[in-house]
Parts: C-alpha cells; structure tokens; sequence
C-alpha cells in the first residue's frame, strides 16, 4: 500500500491519568491539508468490495433453542418408551442411565455440528463462541457420557443382583458392540483430558488439533451398541431412523461444509503468495492473490482459515483475519510470531501455494447499528480492526480506534494506521502498558474520559480473551448495552 | 466453577424429575388396572391374547392347554394337574408359563417361554423368572408385582399365568 507511507503527522499526548507510566497516546487530528470530508478520492488504499445482501445467520439464542429442542426430542425417545411405575434405585439408575445416555449420543452430533462451519452458523455465532460453545459442550457431554457408562452398570447390577465388577464384565464380554463403545468412551474421556486447562498448554496446537480426529472414530464406534442394546432403540424401527437420520446428517454436513465446499472453493481460486512484507520484529504481512477473488464476499473484520503448501506447513490450518479491506485481486493478512506455526509462516516464500478457507466471522460493518463506532484492539487483535478502521463509513470523528500493547515495539502496522487516521481524520489512541497497569483503559471511568460518547458508539473488540473480557466489562461499566458490543476472541 | 455446579445440578434436577415423573404412583395405575383387569378367575376372557402382533411367534401353540397326568376334574373351579398358559407377545419377545396346580392351589409355575434375546433379557430373565414365580406361588393369583427391570416380562407373566388360572378353573 504506497498510498499508506507517508510520515504521520501525529501529535504524541501524553494524557494526565496516565502520565505516570510509560502510556503514549497518539492522537491524529484534522489538519486542513486534508479534505473535510471522507470520500471515495480520500479513502487510502483499494475500496472495499460491495456489501452483498445480508445473508441469514444464526443467532445464539436461536442456537440455543434448537440445540435444546434436540434434546428434549432425545429425552422424549426415553419419555414415550418407556412405561410408568418405575421403582427402586435398579430402576432409576438404569433409567438414568438410559437418558444420559440419549442426551450424550445426541450431544456429540451437537459438538460436531458446532465445528462443521456451516454458514450461517458461523456467521451469526463467530468462531470464537462456537470454539467456546465446543469446549464448553465437550465437556458436558463428556461428563454425561461416563455418567451413562457408570449408571447402567450399577443399574444393571443392581438390578439381577450382581457385582458391579462383575456386571462390567458381563456387559463388555457379552453384550454386543459394548467393548467398542468403551473404547471410544475412553477416547473422547482422552481428548476431554487434553483439552483441559491444566493439560492443554503443554501440548502444541498441532497434537490437541488432531487428537480431535480420534471424536470421530469413537462416533463411528459408539454408534452400534446404541442399537443394539438400547431399550430405545431395539425394538423401535421409528427411533432408530431418526438417530440414524441425525447422525447421517451430521456427517454429511461435515464432509460437505469442511471438505467439499473448501475443496471446490480453492480449485476454483487457486491462491498464491504474492508478497511477503516485513512488518516488524516477528510480525509480517503476506499478501495473497488469485482468481474470481470477489465471488469470496469477503468483507473487512473477516477471517480465513489459511493453509500454505509447503513441504512441512500443508497440514496445518490456522486462523487469519484480513488485515485490509479486501480487493479484488489480493487479501492480506499479518501474522505475529506466536507459536510453532506462525514461525514457520516466516519462510514463505513468493509463488507459494495456498489454500483458503473462509470467509468466516461476525465482526464485519453488518454488524453496526449506529453511526458512532469504536474499535478496541488488543495486541495482534488489532488485524481486522485495521481492515475495518480503513473501510467503515463514517464522517470525520465517527470512527475511532483504541490499540492496546504491552510495548511500544509490539505496534505493529502503525504507519498505516496513522495515514488512515490522517486521511480519513479518523482517531486512534495507542496505549502502551500491561493490564491493571496506569495504560489500562478498563479500569474506573478512564474509557469515558478516553472516549466520551462511547455509550453511544457501536462498539468491536478483538484481542486475547483476558483483554477482551476486560473489555467487555469496562464497555459495560460505560453504559455500552451488550448488543453494541461485538467481540472476537483469538486465541492460539 | 459456578457454571459446573450449575450444570451438574441441573441435569440432576431434570433427571430426578423424569424419573419421579415415571415413578409416581399416577402414571402407574394404568398398568396396575391392566393386571387387576384379568385377575378375576373365569371372567370369560381366556385365550385373548394382549394387542399387538397377537401371534406368539414360535413353535408353542397359542392357546392354552392342559397336560401331563391330571386331567381336568370337571367338577368345576377345583382342579390338579399342570395348565400351559396363553403365550403372551411383549416388546422383547413371548413370555409363556405352565402353572401346576393341586387341590385348587397353585403349587409351581414355570416360564416355557421368556425373551433371551439379548444378554440383558438373558440376565434380567434368569433373575426376574424365578421371583416372579415366587411371587405367584405367595399370592395364589396372576395378581403380581412387576419386578424392577422386568416389567414387560412381569407383565406378559401375570397374563399367560392368568390365562392359566383361567383355563384351570374353567
């Protein structure tokens, strides 16, 4: 972007409340070398494509209600079959095995459908919550499942009278399909321990990411011993045709949504390198072209999923927002230097080839409902807020920009920022210091006094998830209403 | 944590409802009534077989009859002798019994038929058999608890011991 270099002509503030510490805030202001107004002759760099239509998404709250209709329908399998007058703990702990039992079955289709990145719901959900909705979920149904496994053996025990060892044995040894069931209990009780808090940093992303592949071998595993032990099932030709249905479903929208949609779309689009800028220490910029790029509909505040096909990176898939509106003929992204992988990406060369996924994300300009926004930027966060801080419409003050960073050297593509600001007379607020410390926006009224009408503004937040919660709650102390805050959470 | 808390009391909560739901003493009474329904003897409904497919589906006849040394008496409700019961459908599979009866009193009762198509009817049955005849031979009558976990065979029990009794004392 050549239009972008030119020496800011910021002034460098240093504000009262935080004048103690190592904060800096830049402001850029009007000058009169630039035009009044924002138009198209005054907008930096290519214009953003043409908005499409709105297209549906789904809501959480929608998600929320189809996901628990699901499963009352899964407890009315055990509801409608099964007869009154229950009685004794037998009964009840096999019953309650029973149901733990549906609820579990149906809560893998649930988790796999989250990750299955159909459209709308990615568009209506954002990555992050559904990554958080999965994890969270995964959890549960984990936990409902080894509920399942220990209530219908005390159940089964308790009922013929038996040792629960020896009801075990019976039920692995002599039961049909059973023993493959505990297998892939115990996988998904494994990839459950992986994803734990304690355990999960010590892995590399790329071990937690595949072991995630073993879910579907225990999917496939589990699913007969439903049939064929069931009481729900056994004798009900009805029943079994819907959880057939529901778990044919799932995986039809799994191979077509995560394999053949991406495949067509990069046959199609066939992507490569096309530049690699060096932004800063351990922070560079790729730029990507390559065919039909506008049938994407990518817009600002959107993310790809990327692959580069190199000899040691094709397997891997990771996250990028577009650090610039995107063209027709290029997307750009920037990566900082975080793990294994961003490492890696530092040796891409010219020409290489890429694979794309996407465009996915809720963050974009169809989410404003008011004139007034603000972007909140935490670290490397700051990518699609810079994509969007160049493409949202706004008159001169409308659209302002907080970027947080530990340190002055972890400000990555500034110069930009700053030509924007100064051509579209937009604000940004740099602030450089940890969290809680002085440079800590969130803490007591300095957001108001940073930003006075912020109640009024739309308001996007990107960063890590500790700054964003942070985030969220000073936006809310500010009288910011919740459905004018729009977050996206990155995370590694 | 709170959120852990809150879903693990949660599910309980719905559990315990379910089950209480499906334990009260309301939505028992219909299956109750069904065996109180055919416990008097000779009420005229022997060998109607409970709804459903209504053919036993094996090799043993469907009507009841009577066999082995002691015939019949004739000499009206009193009788002796060993009575095969009617075969009953239930959801997993026929359940048939032969009652031995003495002087007018149940002496033994024995399942010719009771589902072992799955290692769980095996297991419930080998348990659930005998208790149930227990319970025939203390209450002289088809009027018998369902047995926890039994309930479709303590069901498909009371009514070929019913049709039994019936054919017995008719």
């Amino acid at each position: 972007m050549p239009a972008l270099t030119g020496a800011p002509l910021n002034t460098r503030v240093l504000i009262g409340f935080m004048a103690d510490a190592q904060v800096s805030l830049t402001f850029t202001r009007h000058s009169g070398r630039v035009a009044t107004r924002a138009t198209a002759g005054t907008r930096p760099g290519p214009a953003p494509l043409a908005r499409s239509a709105p297209r549906a998404e789904l809501k959480p709250t929608a998600l929320l209600f189809l996901v628990a209709a699901g499963a009352a329908v899964a407890v009315a399998l055990w509801f409608t079959g099964t007869p009154g007058g229950l009685r004794g703990p037998a009964d009840w702990l096999t019953n309650a095995g029973r149901i733990t039992g549906l609820l579990g079955g149906y809560g893998c289709v649930v988790l796999v459908l989250l990750m299955a990145r159909i459209p709308v719901v990615e568009r209506g959900m954002g990555a992050d919550r559904l990554a958080r909705w999965h994890s969270m979920g995964g959890r549960y149904v984990v936990s409902l499942l080894v509920a399942h496994a220990l209530l219908v053996v005390l159940g089964y025990a308790e009922t013929t009278g038996v040792s629960p060892l020896a009801q075990t044995h019976s039920l692995l040894f002599e039961y049909a399909d059973v023993m493959m069931a505990t297998v892939a209990l115990g996988l998904l009780v494994g990839v459950g321990v992986a994803s734990m808090r304690a355990v999960r940093p010590r892995l590399r992303y790329e071990t937690w990411y595949y072991l995630h592949f073993y879910t579907y071998l225990a999917l496939a595993l589990s699913f007969a011993h439903a049939f064929a032990n069931g009481a729900q099932f056994m004798n009900n030709p009805l029943n079994r045709a819907y959880w057939m249905a529901m778990y044919g479903g799932a995986a039809a929208a799994l191979l077509w949504f995560r394999i053949v949609v991406p495949v067509r779309q990069n046959l199609r689009h066939r992507m490569r390198v096309a530049r690699v800028v060096r932004e800063g220490p351990g922070v560079i910029s790729l730029q990507v072209t390559g065919e039909h790029l506008e049938e994407l509909q990518a817009e600002a505040g959107h993310f790809f999923r990327w692959r580069f096909l190199t000899r040691d990176g094709w397997w891997q898939s990771h996250p990028y927002s577009l650090s610039a509106p995107p063209h027709p003929h290029f997307l750009r992204i920037t990566i900082k230097d975080l793990g294994d992988h961003s490492a890696t990406v530092g040796r891409i060369a010219v020409g290489t080839r890429v694979f794309a996924e996407g465009p996915y994300g809720a963050m974009t300009q169809a989410r404003r409902t008011r004139r007034k926004v603000l972007l909140v930027a935490g670290g490397v966060g700051i990518t699609p807020l810079r994509a969007l801080f160049e493409s949202m419409p706004g008159r001169p003050g409308e659209v302002e920009l907080i970027y947080r960073v530990g340190s002055e050297a972890e400000i990555v593509l500034r110069r930009e920022l700053d030509a924007i600001a100064r051509a579209r007379q937009r604000v940004v607020h740099y602030l450089v210091g940890h969290r809680g410390s002085s440079a800590d926006p969130f803490v007591g009224n300095r957001l108001t006094r940073l930003v006075p009408d912020v109640r009024h503004r739309d308001v996007y937040v990107c960063g890590p998830p500790g700054m964003t919660d942070a985030a969220v709650a000073g936006l809310r102390a500010a009288g910011v209403p919740d459905q004018n805050i729009h977050t996206e959470e990155f995370e590694l | 944590m709170r959120r852990v808390m809150l879903a693990v009391t949660g599910t309980v909560a719905v559990l315990v409802m379910l089950l209480g739901f499906k334990t009260s003493p309301h939505s028992a009474t219909a299956r109750s009534a069904l065996i109180g329904a055919q416990s008097p003897a000779g009420s005229g409904q022997t060998g109607t077989t409970q709804g459903g497919t209504g053919s036993t589906g094996s090799g043993t006849s469907g009507s009841g009859s009577t066999s082995g040394s002691g015939s019949t008496s004739g000499s009206g409700s009193t009788s002796s002798g060993t009575v095969t019961g009617q075969a009953v459908d239930t959801r997993y599979g026929p359940v048939q019994v032969q009652a031995t009866f003495a002087g007018g009193r149940i002496t033994n009762v024995q399942a010719v038929q009771i589902p072992q198509g799955t290692p769980r009817d095996a297991e419930i049955n080998a348990y659930a058999g005998p208790m149930l005849a227990q319970e025939a031979l203390q209450a002289q009558s088809a009027q018998i608890d369902i047995i926890s976990g039994a309930t479709y065979t303590s069901e498909g029990y009371a009514q070929s011991l019913q049709s039994a009794i019936d054919q017995a004392s008719g």
